[in-house]
């Protein structure tokens, strides 16, 4: 790669040339202010902050689009430079309402924080008084006018890294805004509820609703964690205050999906309105009543001890890898049960481990989308894919008219139309096959003529799945004639009154679950669980990565995690496992 | 040496920066070797002393025809105006009333508040009348010195004015005391 060598206020800086003076700054730790810029955005050049002075240039230049060249001379603070930068701030000032203390995002807006940093402390034109609307249309969001810069990071974000395209910029001049498909409440557009554009917001104009005046940035913990919605497992931030969770942010650091969520990850946990599992209970002549942990786990053990033929345990995927692991090695080796299944289909198991990522589609030209909706179950795939496919990739799709991405497709084939899929793949560059649990182990056999080509990507139904599926939990049963179950529920939807009917009447049932359902009503015991927020441990994802998640909040009532659950049940079947999270981790491990 | 007079007036304020200016506690007795209090809000000398103070400070917004007077009063009287607090400097809380226009606020305000029976636009001659626009001071005076904060915190008001005393202009609040809420 070719370096250039330049300087910025005297120092000698090497950067390749091509690369934007604001990133060769960067790179030598050079502050250069920004607002429209966003490290996972392409330079936009639309707010005019960061300009600099570069000797030789007739007029200052936006160090966000301005790319270097050898022998490069520029200033980041000059007299010249500040004069207009504070010139910018005054001009962004006079419009619309930049009043801090009645704002949701003081402390923690970028125009305020610019506006400190160029003493910028009275307005220098004449009071602006054109009031725009306010849209709380939108479930989740509100956009509030009056607060906009048009820095244009929402509707880029909504467009480059969503590829859903709701917003975008309309009128001109001072009347500019944005605006939710040309105009349309926010609440009735095309919106996916992702929320990246909100996280993207430099000030207080896309705000979260359910967060909004509870706090300064500067008051609240954030805390690394991993999405527990579907196998895909974004990372996040849970952002909390007095041990409560406020609102869930897309960590940009991630390699998962660089920052993005869905509506399923980001707002539908906040906005559970079930019932919550708060004390353990036992079935006492008859009816359920509140008991201590010491009783249940002791009538839970009671109950299934030596019960091997008949014994079954299912077990969702919404629980940690300690859980799954627990599970597995306590009704697999210590109590020998007959039937050992989990709650939700895996993908085939005849493609042997897919070898690819989801930063392969970036570079994909055709994308092989079969047996799988991710825009239903794994949203931010599809988002993934449309981006993809907003960059010229073409999507042959082998699944139905009804997949939720069949807009979007070139080409939509049933499963019997599999093999010309894959001869069409096969004459592409770089082909991205994308598999779910409705390939058959037949049609898989078809895909595999694509493996030495193509990336490959299970989209795994379910959370953990592919850990449950290491540690032997993977099928499901019927549990009619199944004497003694284990249930480790998840947090997924669906109340399991269809499970709960298929139980025999006689079955002893012990449910561990962090929501009240039918399931638990007919349990002998029910465990409090703690849910995604309250807990800590590992997830793989349907790439095979192994992600933390963490406790960020102390668990509901008596609530405790599923891996402690498990692991105080197998101490007591006589099973040999440590009393804290690091122990069943380091018993995983070997 | 002789003591460097100060005047204080509020306008369309709500008396809080006064408050945090009160807040420099003990520190008011070291200032009062230097500087003498004349007119206040919060003291029986209402008015500026007609041969004039060094510094005129001036808390909240231009809402009224009154607000202009006072404010024109207090320039004519002092050498160096200090504008104090959001509603001074910017606007503030009383500019949220420019979204709506003046009109539609009084009615809100007067007439259509739900505790509200037969209500009336205050309109006696004894008070301002309203503006279409609220601004900050310095749309109607010159101002010398901002010190915005909502309010501005008590350590502000005591560095800019340590900061006059040891005649070292202009004023540049450091950053842990320069905020706009």
């Amino acid at each position: 790669m070719e370096m250039a060598k330049i300087t910025i206020n005297g120092q000698a800086v090497s950067a390749p040339a091509g690369t934007t003076i604001l990133q060769a700054a960067r790179q030598a730790k050079i502050d250069i202010p920004t607002l429209c810029d966003h490290p996972a955005l392409r330079p936009a050049g639309s707010c005019r902050i960061c300009v600099v002075e570069v000797k030789g240039q007739r007029v200052l230049q936006t160090a966000c689009t301005f790319p270097i060249t050898g022998g490069m001379e520029i200033l980041t603070e000059s007299p010249r430079v500040v004069g207009a930068r504070k010139l910018i701030l005054d001009l962004l000032f006079s419009e619309r309402n930049h009043y801090c203390p009645y704002c949701e995002m003081s402390g923690s807006c970028e125009l305020q924080s610019l506006g400190y940093r160029y003493g910028i402390n009275h307005w220098v034109y004449p009071t602006y008084l054109n009031p725009f609307p306010v849209d709380a249309s939108h479930r989740y969001l509100l956009m509030e006018h009056n607060r906009c810069v048009l820095c244009g990071r929402c509707f880029r974000a909504c467009g480059e890294l969503v590829a859903n395209h709701t917003l975008g910029l309309r009128q001109r001049g001072a009347r500019s805004m944005i605006h939710a498909d040309l105009g349309l409440p926010w609440g009735e557009s095309t919106c996916v509820s992702c929320g990246t554009c909100a996280q993207v917001c430099p000030t207080g104009t896309l705000i979260d609703k359910r967060s909004a005046y509870m706090g300064r940035n500067a008051q609240m913990r954030y805390v690394e964690s991993a999405c527990s919605q579907c196998s895909v497992g974004c990372g996040m931030k849970i952002v909390t205050r007095n041990d409560s969770v406020l609102r869930l942010e897309g960590d940009w650091d991630t390699k998962v999906s660089g920052g993005l969520l869905c509506q399923k990850g980001r707002f539908a946990p906040l906005y559970d309105g079930r019932e919550r599992v708060l004390r353990p209970l036992v079935r006492r002549n008859g009816r359920q009543e509140a008991a201590g942990w010491e009783e249940a786990l002791s009538v839970a053990a009671e109950g299934l001890r030596g019960r091997k033929g008949d014994l079954g345990v299912l077990a969702s995927s919404n629980a940690t890898t300690e859980a799954l692991y627990l599970t597995g090695r306590l009704f697999k080796e210590t109590l020998k049960a007959s039937r050992i299944g989990l709650l939700n289909p895996a993908v085939s198991e005849a493609l042997g481990k897919p070898k690819g990522s989801l930063a392969d589609l970036a570079g994909s030209d055709l994308i092989l989308l079969a047996g799988a909706d991710p825009l239903q179950d794994q949203p931010v795939v599809a988002f993934l894919i449309k981006r993809a496919v907003d960059g010229g990739a073409r999507l042959v799709l082998v699944d139905g008219e009804s997949n939720g991405l069949a807009p979007f497709a070139s080409m939509i084939l049933a499963m019997d139309g599999l093999d010309q899929a894959v001869q069409m793949a096969e004459r592409a560059a770089n082909p991205v096959v994308l598999y779910g649990a409705a390939v058959p182990d037949g049609a898989a056999g078809v895909l595999k003529r694509l493996q030495k080509k193509a990336a490959f990507i299970a989209l795994e139904p379910g959370v953990n799945t592919r850990a449950a599926k290491a540690f032997g939990l993977a099928g499901t049963f019927q549990p009619s004639g199944i004497k003694a179950l284990y249930l480790l529920l998840g947090e997924e939807a669906g109340d399991g009154a269809d499970l709960a009917e298929r139980i025999d009447k006689d079955a002893f049932v012990v449910v561990q679950s962090c929501f009240a359902s039918p399931l638990t009503r007919r349990a002998d015991v029910v465990l409090p669980m703690a849910i995604w927020s309250e807990r800590s441990g590992s997830l793989t994802n349907t790439e095979g990565r192994t992600l933390k998640v963490q406790h960020a909040v102390d668990p509901a009532g008596e609530a405790r995690p599923d891996w402690e659950i498990l692991a105080l049940l197998a101490g007591r079947l006589g099973m040999k496992v440590g009393a804290s999270l690091e122990d069943v981790a380091a018993s995983l491990r070997k | 040496m002789k003591k460097v007079k100060i005047a204080t007036d509020w306008l369309g304020g709500c008396a809080g920066c006064h408050m945090s200016f009160l807040d420099i506690d003990e520190r008011v007795v070291k200032l009062m070797d230097a500087v003498e209090f004349t007119s206040s809000p919060v003291t029986d000398l209402k008015h500026p002393p007609e041969d004039g103070v060094t510094v005129g400070i001036l808390e909240g917004a231009i809402c009224n025809s009154h607000n202009v007077e006072v404010a024109k009063r207090m320039r004519e009287r002092c050498q160096i105006l200090i504008a104090v607090g959001d509603c001074a400097t910017f606007g503030g809380v009383p500019a949220m009333r420019n979204l709506v226009g003046t009109e539609a606020a009084l009615k809100r305000a007067y007439l259509e508040t739900e505790s509200v029976v037969e209500g009336v636009i205050p309109d006696s001659p004894e008070l301002g009348k309203p503006l279409e626009t609220v601004t900050g001071v310095d749309k109607v005076v010159k101002v010398d010195l901002f010190i915005p904060g909502c309010p501005p915190r008590a350590d502000a008001f005591f560095y800019a004015l340590s900061e006059l005393l040891a005649g070292r202009t202009p004023v540049v609040l450091p950053p842990e005391l320069f905020t706009y809420d």
